[in-house]
């Protein structure tokens, strides 16, 4: 078991496309950190170079302490379960799983103990004299699994080992994968795109995105305190609605200005944000979906005068889609898609199913005030004081 | 209301057995064009191996070319000189696999080296016997190679002695065939997934392991595919090669039995004997075929 250090990891592949950007992330031993960001944002790359198989550009990468930068992947010590798994086809589970074990020189003995242990651990047990061929997708994963176990790594490195279950089985292997790891308390590296992967399983997640780190955070932390609009917008599901608002004067608070209207901020984020002192600079306004409530017209705070133009029932929960700009308007909203000449603010809002909404309703709504988050209208990143 | 409701008569046929008889109706014409082109002349080659033949008219007499034809000395040593060709198939397949592996791993240069490989198998084997007779005749392209080399003493006439005209033979045909094989073999590695070969060496595979547990598994088929391909060319396809290198000499030295079958219906006129060598050839290369499904078979 060892830690993990990327310092200043870069990753330039031919043709001078920059995949990973100077890259620090430490993981800790035992620890479960999480890979996430849309594709091409280089967590896969940052994966494989961690496992071996891409050269490292520039910067350390360190391994319990060593420098692995020029160490063949068989001597780092690492146990890598793949996307597609990567079993063996013509070996059985058994051979699969006891590969390395034989390469590295064990008795027969000993390999077939340490499989029957992983596979105990993994319910395997009835499937080990089976071909890969003969197993269900989450048998197939379970196996990749045990691969990676039975060699006691320092490390486990996953390539999104869940992507091509169904949604079912990934929501049971996610569970069972989270199990494992902290059964085993083995630092470990987990690439994903899905953000409730990254959500669930790991202690900590790095968001990556563009080959550049976001932030890197603990999944709440990361939820309620992004470091930028991209990540605001990344994480959560639906995402953090994201409004460009503009500054305006106020007594006592924090004026903006959405569309036509006006909303009133609490004066306290005046002291924790560093928001822009002049009239009119434009500023993003975040607001989680479950922050938006449906309110009286005679309410005081951050409202805001909407329409409900699309209802979304999930069931346990409505998600009601609210255009501000012409909330004023009686008719139906004015514009083209194709054109969006006049697109307005749009906000997404969960709700209860018991709400009585429909679509077509004009709506007061308050923004939770508590839990608003601002960032920098040109760069994006939070102005929160001390940043995330 | 009387009677019984019109359309809920029972049908005639079955629904399965309607599917039945419209499957076999399809498969007819393969059926027939099959029977046509490969059973009318197998009977035929029967039959006529019971005669006396001479291209034009045929008299029936019996068993008797079949007796006559297992005393004669040179079906023994066409047969013998076929076995012994078989030594080559190795090569065929191992060379092609080689060169397949080191195209594969993107060596310098290797889409020239592809298609130079891949070079033989569009030319027509007669001109590649012409190319082979000229390497290997005395004044050839072998010796001046040789000597070249500083081996001024070293003449070699491999076409020339009945003890190395067969392994000339041999060297030619595994030349011939390198092109398709490597192509075979390239394809086949071109279909390996690369994470395999990755999950192999995380797991502390080295190249040897890699090949011998991943590659070569995978490659199997290919191997099994090339073997059947490379026999049955052994078998049916060296006559070209045979013509223009040695005409089946020195003596018979390099005579195969689908040189024999020429040699006998052609140049001796007795169709009825070259039938019968046409159907030994035939099981012969039905047997090879045979073990090949079945080892085949056995995998799944």
């Amino acid at each position: 078991m060892a830690e993990i250090t990327f310092h200043g990891v870069t990753k330039v592949f031919a043709g001078n496309v920059t995949a990973v950007d100077n890259l620090d992330l430490h993981v800790a031993d035992g620890e479960f950190m999480v890979l996430v960001g849309p594709s091409g944002c280089g967590k896969t790359t940052a994966l494989r170079m961690l496992a071996g198989l891409e050269e490292i550009s520039a910067g350390t990468l360190s391994i319990g302490g060593r420098v692995v930068n020029h160490v063949l992947p068989k001597d780092r010590d690492v146990a890598m379960v793949f996307q597609n798994y990567a079993l063996y086809p013509h070996m059985t589970v058994a051979q699969n799983m006891g590969f390395a074990l034989k390469i590295r020189g064990e008795s027969k003995a000993e390999v077939e103990r340490k499989v029957r242990e992983a596979a105990a651990i993994l319910r395997l047990g009835e499937y080990l004299d089976r071909r890969p061929r003969a197993l269900s997708g989450g048998q197939r994963q379970r196996v990749a699994m045990g691969r990676a176990i039975v060699r006691s790594p320092q490390a486990f490195l996953m390539d999104e080992p869940l992507s091509n279950l169904d949604a079912q089985l990934r929501v049971e292997m996610r569970v069972e994968i989270a199990r494992i790891q902290r059964l085993l308390g083995v630092a470990t590296v987990y690439v994903t795109h899905d953000q409730i992967e990254a959500m669930t399983m790991g202690d900590r997640v790095a968001v990556m995105r563009g080959g550049q780190l976001q932030q890197v955070a603990p999944p709440q932390v990361l939820y309620d305190h992004p470091a930028n609009e991209f990540v605001a917008g990344f994480m959560g599901s639906p995402p953090m609605n994201l409004v460009r608002a503009r500054t305006s004067p106020s007594r006592g608070g924090v004026g903006l200005a959405v569309g036509d209207q006006r909303l009133d901020v609490p004066g306290a984020y005046g002291a924790s944000h560093d928001l822009p002192r002049e009239e009119g600079a434009e500023v993003v306004l975040g607001v989680r979906p479950e922050d938006i409530d449906v309110v009286g017209s005679d309410v005081s705070g951050p409202t805001l005068k909407t329409r409900v133009e699309r209802r979304e029932a999930l069931g346990a929960e409505i998600l009601v889609h609210l255009s501000v700009a012409d909330a004023g308007a009686a008719s139906s909203v004015a514009y083209d898609e194709d054109v969006a000449v006049s697109r307005p603010t749009m906000l997404v809002a969960r709700m209860a199913p018991q709400a009585r909404v429909e679509v077509g309703d004009v709506l007061m709504v308050r923004l939770n005030e508590e839990r608003l988050h601002f960032f920098d209208g040109t760069r994006g990143v939070t102005l929160r004081r001390g940043g995330a | 209301m009387t009677g019984t409701t019109v359309g809920a008569r029972a049908p005639r046929l079955t629904l399965r057995r309607r599917r039945q008889l419209a499957g076999a109706l399809f498969a007819l014409p393969a059926v027939a064009l099959v029977a046509g082109l490969i059973a009318v002349p197998i009977g035929q080659a029967i039959y006529y191996s019971f005669t006396q033949w001479d291209g034009l008219t045929s008299t029936w007499i019996g068993p008797s070319t079949w007796t006559q034809a297992f005393h004669n000395p040179n079906l023994w040593t066409a047969l013998e000189n076929n076995a012994w060709l078989l030594l080559a198939v190795p090569f065929a397949l191992g060379l092609p696999l080689l060169i397949a592996m080191l195209l594969h791993q993107r060596v310098i240069g290797w889409k020239i080296f592809r298609s130079i490989y891949f070079l033989p198998t569009a030319i027509s084997w007669v001109v590649l016997g012409l190319v082979a007779e000229r390497f290997f005749a005395f004044q050839g392209t072998l010796n001046s190679l040789l000597h070249f080399f500083g081996l001024t003493h070293v003449n070699t006439n491999m076409l020339g002695y009945e003890s190395t005209a067969l392994s000339a033979l041999g060297i030619t045909f595994v030349f011939t065939m390198i092109g398709t094989n490597t192509m075979l073999f390239l394809t086949g590695l071109a279909t390996l997934d690369t994470s395999l070969e990755e999950a192999a060496r995380i797991d502390g595979a080295g190249r040897w392991r890699i090949f011998r547990h991943i590659t070569l598994p995978h490659l199997s088929r290919f191997i099994q595919l090339a073997f059947v391909m490379t026999v049955i060319a052994l078998f049916s396809a060296l006559f070209s090669l045979i013509f223009v290198m040695t005409g089946g000499g020195p003596g018979y030295a390099t005579t195969t039995m689908e040189f024999l079958i020429y040699q006998t219906g052609f140049a001796q006129g007795d169709f009825g004997t070259a039938a019968l060598y046409g159907l030994i050839l035939f099981v012969l290369t039905a047997i090879v075929g045979i073990v090949q499904l079945r080892l085949i078979g056995s995998d799944e």
